[in-house]
């Protein structure tokens, strides 16, 4: 009896040790393949993402202290951070603006001038190495400032930030329908016609398959993932992980967002014309900087 | 003496598994998730620092990285529980173009 009793208690024991270290589900370093579709800020994102190139992974650290939870007296300090790195991005502001203002104009004359806009984005691929030239002693003076969670944290928003960077531009997705995609998003927006929607699918298939670009997009991964394993170590510094892809994103990025607005426009009605002009002259005045926080 | 040798050894083994148990009692407070929060949430939420982690509010739990791994609170600490009613962690960083950057509470 009394053997019986200490089998029972040692099952027990080691039952319920194991049941406190196994963890209940095997995992993957993933996040949630949840597309967001009826979520307000997930579709700000992406139209952002979509619309608003301006310097790869400089832009993505800046947006990323949008929403990190600094204490209020450090605030002062990340305000002065996201204002220098804005300071370093305006040359590219600057001509985005252009690029989205040439891209309205063309759509409200219902083509848009591809020989007008081509400058523009070499200027914008031109403008990136720079841009992270000045950006990096910002980004150094933040990783000076921030404490470890909090780097990890802004590395974890800069992955997000890049991972919705490329659902939102990917090749494969030019023409696509799906919910939350850039043609979804125009669908409803301008309340296309089933016929035109189809139409406008087929061209954009065909534009994207006869403009295949230089831009490598494994590269600017790697890119960002070296940033942001080195940003989360003890010491860093921004210059010694500076890619040369990253600095493209923007370009390629602005160059995608045309090639669908030239493709779009000669299939939109005069008045569909119009209110896309005037939602993209919005774009064109948006600035990240300000903020109504 | 072979059974006194046999019932000291289980007895040592209970000892184990009771300090194992003891040991790794925190654990009961966390589980392991497959997938954490979405990109767009991560990029949009302002997160709650707690134990050296970003805790998100996420599907109706605190979510955390550690690692490669996400984990969820079992049960809900107090110190987060405190905060997630607080305005600035109901915060949602709205980018939309009518929005010009700023917040939207939820």
């Amino acid at each position: 009896m009394r053997q019986l009793t200490l089998n029972g208690l040692f099952l027990l024991a080691a039952l319920g040790s194991s049941a406190c270290v196994a963890p209940a589900v095997a995992t993957r370093p993933e996040t949630a393949d949840d597309d967001g579709a009826q979520d307000q800020a997930a579709m700000g994102l992406r139209d952002h993402h979509r619309h608003q190139h301006r310097a790869g992974v400089l832009q993505f650290t800046a947006m990323s202290l949008d929403t990190l939870a600094t204490e209020d007296a450090r605030q002062p300090q990340v305000e002065r951070i996201h204002g220098d790195l804005h300071a370093c991005m305006a040359p590219t502001s600057g001509l985005h603006r252009r690029l989205l203002t040439a891209i309205a104009d063309g759509v409200a004359a219902g083509a848009v001038d591809a020989q007008r806009i081509q400058p523009i984005i070499e200027d914008l691929n031109a403008a990136g190495a720079a841009i992270q030239a000045c950006g990096a002693d910002a980004l150094n003076r933040l990783h000076a400032m921030l404490s470890p969670v909090e780097r990890e944290d802004l590395t974890d928003k800069v992955r997000a930030h890049w991972e919705v960077w490329r659902q939102v531009n990917a090749e494969e997705q030019a023409g696509a329908r799906g919910p939350g995609g850039r043609l979804a998003v125009l669908t409803q927006e301008l309340g296309l016609a089933p016929g035109q929607v189809d139409r406008i699918s087929a061209a954009l298939q065909l534009a994207r398959a006869g403009r295949g670009g230089t831009f490598d997009r494994e590269k600017a991964s790697v890119d960002v993932q070296r940033f942001t394993e080195a940003f989360v170590r003890a010491s860093f510094d921004a210059r010694a992980v500076a890619g040369v892809e990253s600095t493209r994103l923007a370009g390629h990025g602005a160059a995608r967002m045309s090639v669908f607005y030239e493709t779009v426009t000669p299939l939109l009605t005069p008045s569909q014309q119009a209110a896309l002009a005037g939602q993209l002259r919005n774009r064109a005045d948006h600035n990240p900087a300000v903020s109504s926080n | 003496m072979n059974k006194t040798l046999v019932t000291m050894l289980k007895g040592a083994l209970l000892l184990g598994a009771i300090s194992a148990a003891l040991a790794a009692a925190p654990a009961q407070a966390q589980i392991e998730i497959r997938i954490g929060p979405p990109a767009w949430y991560i990029a949009t939420s302002r997160p709650t620092y707690y134990e050296g982690h970003a805790a998100y509010w996420y599907g109706n739990r605190w979510q955390y990285r550690e690692g490669n791994r996400w984990h969820a609170y079992r049960d809900e600490p107090r110190y987060l529980r405190d905060r997630r009613g607080g305005h600035r962690d109901r915060e949602r960083h709205d980018y939309g173009h009518g929005n010009r950057g700023g917040y939207n509470r939820r």
